[in-house]
Order: structure tokens, then C-alpha cells, then sequence
């Protein structure tokens, strides 16, 4: 290759009191080019991307800009050579205008000079017109839809003169035209010669749009910068976990016959869902699809008796159910949910395993005067850890100290034990590596397989046509339709597609 | 947006609606609610309690709060009237120390903050307990009596028989702190530590400084306000500041800032300090007990705080709509 990189990392190692998260791991950034950087978690990605931008200093190697070495002591120390980071999580502060928000990073300079309001609305200006972005710089970022809050972080980035442009899971709350837009604006600042890269657990994404990648795995490269061409994603899949994906693969499931465990008809409810009609079916696996603030996690946590339902008939079983708490939804109803962000909702990190697996049934194990004890509990909850594998060196270890993976299992096993007929489990696979991920689809196979309900919300498409029988799609607080799972990913995909896109006034344009 | 939509947005527009109101309604009942003696007395009022309120915003402002804005108030006080009664020292120059002592209470306060990362509540409610200890040690809970005539004269002179001397300083502070707070980068960076600060941090801006400057800047009003108060009732009473708390918190709340952070608007607050400071002098015109003041600045408090929440859940139901 005949171009110069314009940003190197050598050999770049990173240890932390106990841990070697980075082991001597090099890439390498041409110019005028979409370099993806792929791993599972653990696999050292966000620590490298610390190391470039200058959160953390690395332990041993290099970082080469232009090929002479350079050396961060902190963030702004990268900004100020060049190199940009869009964060997954947003970082806009609210109340400020758009204008403002581009150009924080110039005004940190100084604490007394006048800010020159005038002068930021016009130089922001360029800046969104650069990304055809049409919105007004002195509007409040608060306003702003999560794809225009992005964008403008994009312009904070190019307004700082970035010649390397970081984008930590970009897409992960955009809905697809908003990420098809997106994808045009990157395209455009990669053939002006700016150098990207593309950290996305959507490989379909990654594939579409980078020409290079570098795949870590322990630490290691496992790849290390080569071109594109000629990868799919199963090579990609091999790369990262070291093996092909193994298991996880969708079979075709009938609970036609089986009676329905829960009917929604007409919903509505006190956070903004209309017209809600579904049904689950003894058994069967019902996807929820959609993007990120379609509503779906509030529909579950109505269904839970979370929010208030204002109109239209919950039945579960075939008996009209007024949940009106969660306490009833899990002790009447025999419903369960496992929270999305199972870290602030869904486990208690700094108690036991034991106590965060029985939590829901304290109330049933409850002897005399409502006292528990830990044999009653242990005898109650053992049989779903040992069956879910759960890694954990006692029932007495702190839930906070294990992995994201088997936190995710705990979870799931306290509502076993609960023993609910329908499970609702919302975007299970947020933080957890590709082979345990296999591993949890298995499980919630068999669940639904010995008669559970299995109701999965997520918003990886690939995720949901591996485990649904059927997929019910949402957008913007209503149901947009079902499609019965037939397992193969292009047909599937674009028929949820349609759905989404079904009612062309409900089309957002970023 | 039209521009009438967008006054319907400021923080300032509901206050406002409220004290023209509340005027109407008290001028209706009682004719000499507008005297200019009547108009006197409620800008004292207004002047002090706006101080007080300034110095907790500043910390509302980066998202945290200050228990120790009447122990900083109260030890500028006697300082004040001490150094004065005790050195023989100019009142100029006292107020200049007084003045100097709460900047550095606060400073005190936001050091130990951003350096520990101890949240500001643990932090304040322990130096209120410092700073009102060595207040009542200087002391020994017995008030400074010797206040100098001119000091006098402050407290009780007037604009044109309406507008008292000591609302000069405070509206001096009110136009520094919106200039501040809207138009200097240092104020912005209070604002964006308080509205996100993870980014604020990422954006270059040194948080720790921010945070401290916000402190020095809130225990510099608590001495402000201290001051004033004893120009006004003219001795050093070390229960100065004894009852600013919830004063200082209902004022902000009630003109719409967020206790999380990120968010204030001095004309907001200032109306906040007209409303109560109304309300006081309604509860003395229909003579009702006094002591119900309090009972009525804790329902205000609820009242505003409830008009707060459902302004922002309003604002999200109507971002989803469009």
C-alpha cells in the first residue's frame, strides 16, 4: 500500500493492577478511509481507544501521528493533535445551544473573555451545513432528536480540526434511515481524506461500511489492519471469538395450538402507547422489535404493572388482569422481567448472589412473623443457578464482582425461580460477549420449550430473527405490525424494515 | 417559534404572572400595600433574602447544594460588626475582610469537594457545623452592639425615600451574576459541569476549578448578605443565617431551576424572592401569625417543585409529538 497511515499505534500495552487488558496491540489509520475496530467485550477495545484518545497513558509502545511519536497526558492533549471521539453515551450539555456546544472545547481556553454569541452561531453554521444538518445553532441541544444530538457531536469533532474521528457504537439509537444518513455523511468525510473508525457491534453495519478492519480478541490483534474486501461477516464472527459462531442457530418452533398466555387488546397507556394488540402463546417465543425509544421497554414495564394502563384490556391466561403493581404482576399474574440494564434495575450489585436470586420469592418463602431463612432461600434458588451455570464462587459473592454474563444468568434465574409463565427479557444481550450470548439463546429456547412464555425485546436484528417464532414491531409507541419467523436474515430484515416504515408520515428524516 | 411562545417559555414568565397578581390581589384588600414606606420595607426585604438566595443558585447551578450559606452569612457577620466594635477598624474595609472571609469559606468548601469527591451535602453540612461553631466561639453567643453611624446610615438611608441604600449592592450582584452566568466563559462553565458533567470534562473545561469557583462565589453572596443584615437591624447578632436555609433553596426552585444542576435564571430567582417576600407581607397586612411564614415557604416550595416536573414532562410528551 503505497498511502502513508496517518495515525499509528505500536505494540501498545496496558496494564491495569492486575490485569494486562492490552498485550501489544498495533493498528494502523490510513487517510480517506473507514477502518472498523472489532472485538467482544474484553477483548481490549475500549481500553485502546482510551489509550488514543488520551484517557489513558499506555504502559509500553507507540502512538505515531503522521509518523513522528506522540504522547497524550490527557484528553485534551489528543483533541489539540487532531484526534476526535464521538462517544457512545451523548456528551452535549443539555440547556446549551447548538453553537455553544460545538465550541466548548475553544471556550474551555479562557474563563473571562465575553463569549461572542454572534460569532459561535455563524462559525457553528458551517459546521452543520457540512453535515447538511438544518437546524438552527442557537436552538437548545435539549430539542434536538438523538440523531441531530449526534451530529452535532460529529461537528464538535470537525470544527476541532480532526484528522482522526473515533465513533464508539454510533448507530446504537439511530433507526435505519437515520443510520443510512448518517452513513452517506461518513462517506463524504472519508472521500474529503478524513481517517474514521467504526467501533459497532452490527457487523451487517460494518461490513456495509468500513474498507478496513482491525479485530482484537484477549488483548491481542487478531487482525491487524488489513482491508476488507473479501471478509463477510462469519470471517468477521471467526476472527473476534477465535472459532465459527457455534449453536444459536434459529429452529422452527409451533405453538400455534397452545393457548394464549397473554392478550393485549387496544392498550393504551399513561407514558404514550396507543392501539396496542398482541398476543403470547404458551411456549412461544414473541420478538419485540424496534429502535431505541419505540416504546418497547415501557410497554413491558406497563405490562408489569410499572406504568398505568389508561385504556383497552390486559388478559393473562384468558382472565382480564388489572395489574396495578409489580408486586402483583409477579405474585398474581406470574410474570417476570429482566430489565435491560440489569446493573441499575435489575440487580442489586453490592448484595449476594443469593439475595439478588431470591429477592422475588421472599415474599412466598416467608415463614412465620415474614422471617426468611438463607436455607429456605438457598433450597429455593440452587436448582436454576446450577441449570443456568452460574460461575460464582459461593452464593455469598457479591453480585457486583462477577461477570456481565453470569450477572445476566442471575438475573434470569431469579424469575425461574420465581417460576413466572411468562418471561419478559429486554435487550439481553447488552454487554455480553458472542459466546455467552449463544449460550443465553439456548437457554431462552429451552425455557420456551418446557412452557414458558418467552417475550424478547431487543434491537439487534440478527438477535431476534435467531430466537423468535414471531416478531412484533414497534415504532414511536405504537405496534406496526407482526410477521411469523421463517429464520432467513435478508427476507426477515427487510420485512421488519417495511414494517417500520410502514406509515410514511412516521418516517423520521434526521 | 413565535416570539410570544418563547416568553412562554422563560422561567421568568410564570413568577412574574404570580407577583403582578399577587400585587393586585393584596392591593385590592389593603390600600396602603403600595406606600412608599410599605414598598421600603419589602425591598429590604427583597434585598437581603435575594443575596441569600444568589449564593445558594450559584450552587444549585453545578448541581449540588450548600448547607453552609447561613453559617458562611453568619460568621461574615460578626466579623464584620466585630472587627468594627472590638479593632476599631473602617467599615469600608471591615466589609472588604468580612467579604474576604466568606469567599475563602467557600473556597474551603469547594476545595474539599472537588478534591474528595465527597458529595457537597456531607461536605457543607460538616463546615456549617464548623463555621457556625466559630462564630459562637468569637462571640460566645452575645451580639456586637457597636455598629458605627455611618454603617447606620447605610442601613437606613434610601433613593428618593423608596428604594433602600443596601438593595444597591444586590442589584449590582444580580446584573454580575447574569453577566456571569450568560456571557462569560467561567460562567458557562458552571452550567455545563451542572448540566453534564462527564462532558464538560471531555470538552476540555477543569472541573475541580469550576466547582470551587462556584463555592467561592456562593460563600462570597452569604457574606454579602450578612453584611447587609447587619446594617440593617444595626447589631451583630450571632443568629445571623440561623434560618437562610430553606429560604435559600425556595427562591431558586420557585423560579424554575433544576436541583440537578445545569439550569438557573437570576431574574427567575430574584421574582422568587419578590413572591415570598409578598406573601410574608400579606400574611402581617391580614394579620395572620407570623410564625406561619414558614409553613407557607414549605408549601410554595412543594407547589413550585411539582410545576417544575410537570413543565418537563410536558416538554418530552411534546418533543415525542413532533
Amino acid at each position: 500500500m503505497d498511502v502513508t497511515p496517518i495515525f499509528e499505534a505500536k505494540n501498545i500495552v496496558k496494564t491495569f493492577p492486575g490485569v494486562r487488558a492490552l498485550k501489544g496491540v498495533s493498528l494502523s489509520l490510513l487517510p480517506g478511509s473507514v477502518h472498523a475496530l472489532l472485538g467482544e467485550n474484553g477483548a481490549g477495545k475500549s481500553t485502546l481507544i482510551k489509550v488514543i484518545t488520551g484517557v489513558h497513558r499506555q504502559t509500553s509502545g507507540q502512538l505515531l501521528l503522521n509518523g513522528e511519536e506522540v504522547s497524550f497526558g490527557s484528553t485534551h492533549d489528543a483533541v489539540a493533535k487532531g484526534i476526535g471521539v464521538v462517544h457512545q453515551e451523548r456528551n452535549l450539555i443539555p440547556r446549551f445551544s447548538v453553537a455553544e456546544n460545538i465550541h466548548l472545547e475553544q471556550l474551555a481556553n479562557s474563563w473571562l473573555r465575553p463569549v461572542n454569541y454572534t460569532a459561535l452561531n455563524q462559525s457553528a453554521r458551517r459546521w452543520l451545513e457540512e453535515l447538511n444538518l438544518d437546524i438552527d445553532p442557537a436552538m437548545p441541544v435539549s430539542d434536538l432528536s438523538v440523531a441531530q444530538m449526534q451530529l452535532v457531536e460529529i461537528a464538535k469533532a470537525l470544527s476541532l480540526q480532526s484528522r482522526v474521528l473515533l465513533l464508539d457504537e454510533p448507530t446504537a439509537s439511530l433507526t435505519s434511515s437515520e443510520a443510512a444518513n448518517l452513513f452517506t455523511i461518513l462517506r463524504r468525510l472519508r472521500d474529503n481524506g478524513a481517517s474514521l473508525v467504526f467501533v459497532s457491534h452490527k457487523l451487517e453495519e460494518v461490513v456495509e461500511i468500513c474498507d478496513r478492519v482491525t479485530v482484537l480478541r484477549d488483548g491481542d490483534n487478531a487482525t491487524e489492519s488489513r482491508p476488507m474486501a473479501g471478509l463477510g461477516r462469519q470471517d468477521l464472527v471467526q476472527m473476534m471469538i477465535g472459532r465459527a459462531e457455534s449453536g444459536g442457530t434459529w429452529r422452527k418452533r409451533d405453538s400455534a395450538a397452545q393457548p394464549v398466555v397473554l392478550q393485549l387488546k387496544d392498550l393504551a397507556t399513561s407514558v404514550g402507547h396507543k392501539d396496542i394488540s398482541m398476543n403470547v402463546r404458551k411456549g412461544e417465543i414473541v420478538g419485540l422489535y424496534g429502535l431505541v425509544g419505540a416504546g418497547r421497554s415501557e410497554l413491558a414495564k406497563a405490562i408489569m404493572g410499572r406504568f398505568r394502563v389508561t385504556s383497552g384490556t390486559v388478559e393473562v391466561a384468558g382472565q382480564t388482569a388489572r395489574i396495578t403493581s409489580v408486586a402483583d404482576a409477579i405474585h398474581k399474574y406470574r410474570l417476570g422481567y429482566v430489565s435491560e440494564d440489569r446493573k441499575t434495575e435489575g440487580l442489586i450489585l453490592p448484595h449476594s448472589v443469593l439475595a439478588n436470586a431470591g429477592v422475588p420469592i421472599w415474599r412466598k418463602l416467608s415463614g412465620f412473623l415474614g422471617g426468611l431463612r438463607d436455607s429456605t432461600v438457598r433450597r429455593a434458588v440452587s436448582p436454576y443457578l446450577e441449570k443456568l451455570e452460574v460461575k460464582t464462587p459461593s452464593l455469598a459473592q457479591t453480585v457486583g464482582n462477577l461477570s456481565g454474563g453470569n450477572q445476566q444468568k442471575i438475573s434470569v434465574a431469579k424469575w425461574l425461580a420465581a417460576g413466572v409463565q411468562l418471561l419478559i427479557v429486554d435487550e439481553p444481550s447488552v454487554g455480553i460477549d458472542i459466546k455467552t450470548k449463544a449460550y443465553l439463546h439456548d437457554l431462552l429456547r429451552e425455557l420456551a420449550d418446557s412452557g414458558t412464555s418467552v417475550i424478547v425485546i431487543s434491537s439487534d436484528m440478527p438477535e431476534i430473527i435467531a430466537l423468535a417464532d414471531r416478531i412484533v414491531v414497534m415504532n414511536d409507541y405504537r405496534i406496526q405490525g407482526e410477521v411469523a419467523n421463517i429464520g432467513t436474515y435478508d427476507t426477515m430484515s427487510q420485512a421488519i424494515m417495511g414494517l417500520i416504515h410502514r406509515d410514511p408520515h412516521r418516517a423520521q428524516v434526521a | 417559534m413565535t416570539p410570544f411562545s418563547r416568553i412562554l417559555r422563560t422561567d421568568w414568565f410564570g413568577p412574574l404572572i404570580i407577583v403582578i397578581l399577587a400585587v393586585v390581589v393584596i392591593r385590592a384588600f389593603s390600600p396602603q400595600f403600595l406606600s412608599p414606606l410599605n414598598i421600603q420595607v419589602l425591598l429590604l426585604a427583597i434585598a437581603v433574602n435575594a443575596l441569600i438566595a444568589y449564593a445558594q443558585m450559584m450552587i444549585i447551578a453545578i448541581g449540588q447544594m450548600n448547607l453552609s450559606v447561613g453559617a458562611i452569612g453568619g460568621l461574615a457577620a460578626i466579623s464584620f460588626a466585630g472587627m468594627m466594635e472590638v479593632w476599631g477598624i473602617p467599615a469600608p474595609l471591615a466589609a472588604a475582610l468580612a467579604l474576604l472571609i466568606g469567599l475563602l469559606c467557600g473556597f474551603v468548601n469547594g476545595v474539599m469537594i472537588a478534591v474528595t469527591g465527597i458529595s457537597a451535602f456531607v461536605i457543607t453540612l460538616a463546615t456549617l457545623a464548623i463555621y457556625k461553631g466559630i462564630n459562637l466561639g468569637i462571640t460566645e453567643a452575645q451580639p456586637f452592639y457597636g455598629i458605627p453611624a455611618n454603617v447606620k446610615a447605610f442601613g437606613n438611608g434610601s433613593l428618593f425615600n423608596l428604594i433602600p441604600l443596601i438593595a444597591l449592592p444586590t442589584l449590582v450582584a444580580a446584573v454580575g451574576l447574569w453577566f456571569l452566568l450568560f456571557r462569560l466563559p467561567a460562567g458557562r462553565f458552571i452550567l455545563a459541569v451542572g448540566g453534564n458533567e462527564h462532558a464538560a470534562q471531555l470538552s476540555g473545561i477543569k472541573v475541580g476549578r469550576t466547582i470551587t469557583l462556584a463555592h467561592a462565589i456562593s460563600g462570597f453572596l452569604a457574606a454579602g448578605a450578612g453584611i447587609l443584615v447587619v446594617a440593617r437591624v444595626q447589631v451583630g447578632q450571632p443568629s445571623i443565617g440561623d434560618d437562610w436555609l430553606i429560604l435559600s433553596f425556595a427562591a431558586p426552585v420557585i423560579g424554575g431551576a433544576i436541583l440537578t444542576g445545569g439550569h438557573v435564571s437570576v431574574a427567575a430567582t430574584t421574582l422568587g424572592v419578590v413572591i415570598v417576600a409578598l406573601i410574608t407581607q400579606a400574611l402581617v397586612l391580614f394579620n395572620i401569625d407570623p410564625f406561619l411564614v414558614q409553613v407557607v415557604m414549605g408549601g410554595l416550595i412543594l407547589v413550585a417543585v411539582g410545576i417544575n416536573r410537570l413543565r418537563e414532562t410536558r416538554m418530552q410528551a411534546l418533543k415525542r409529538s413532533v
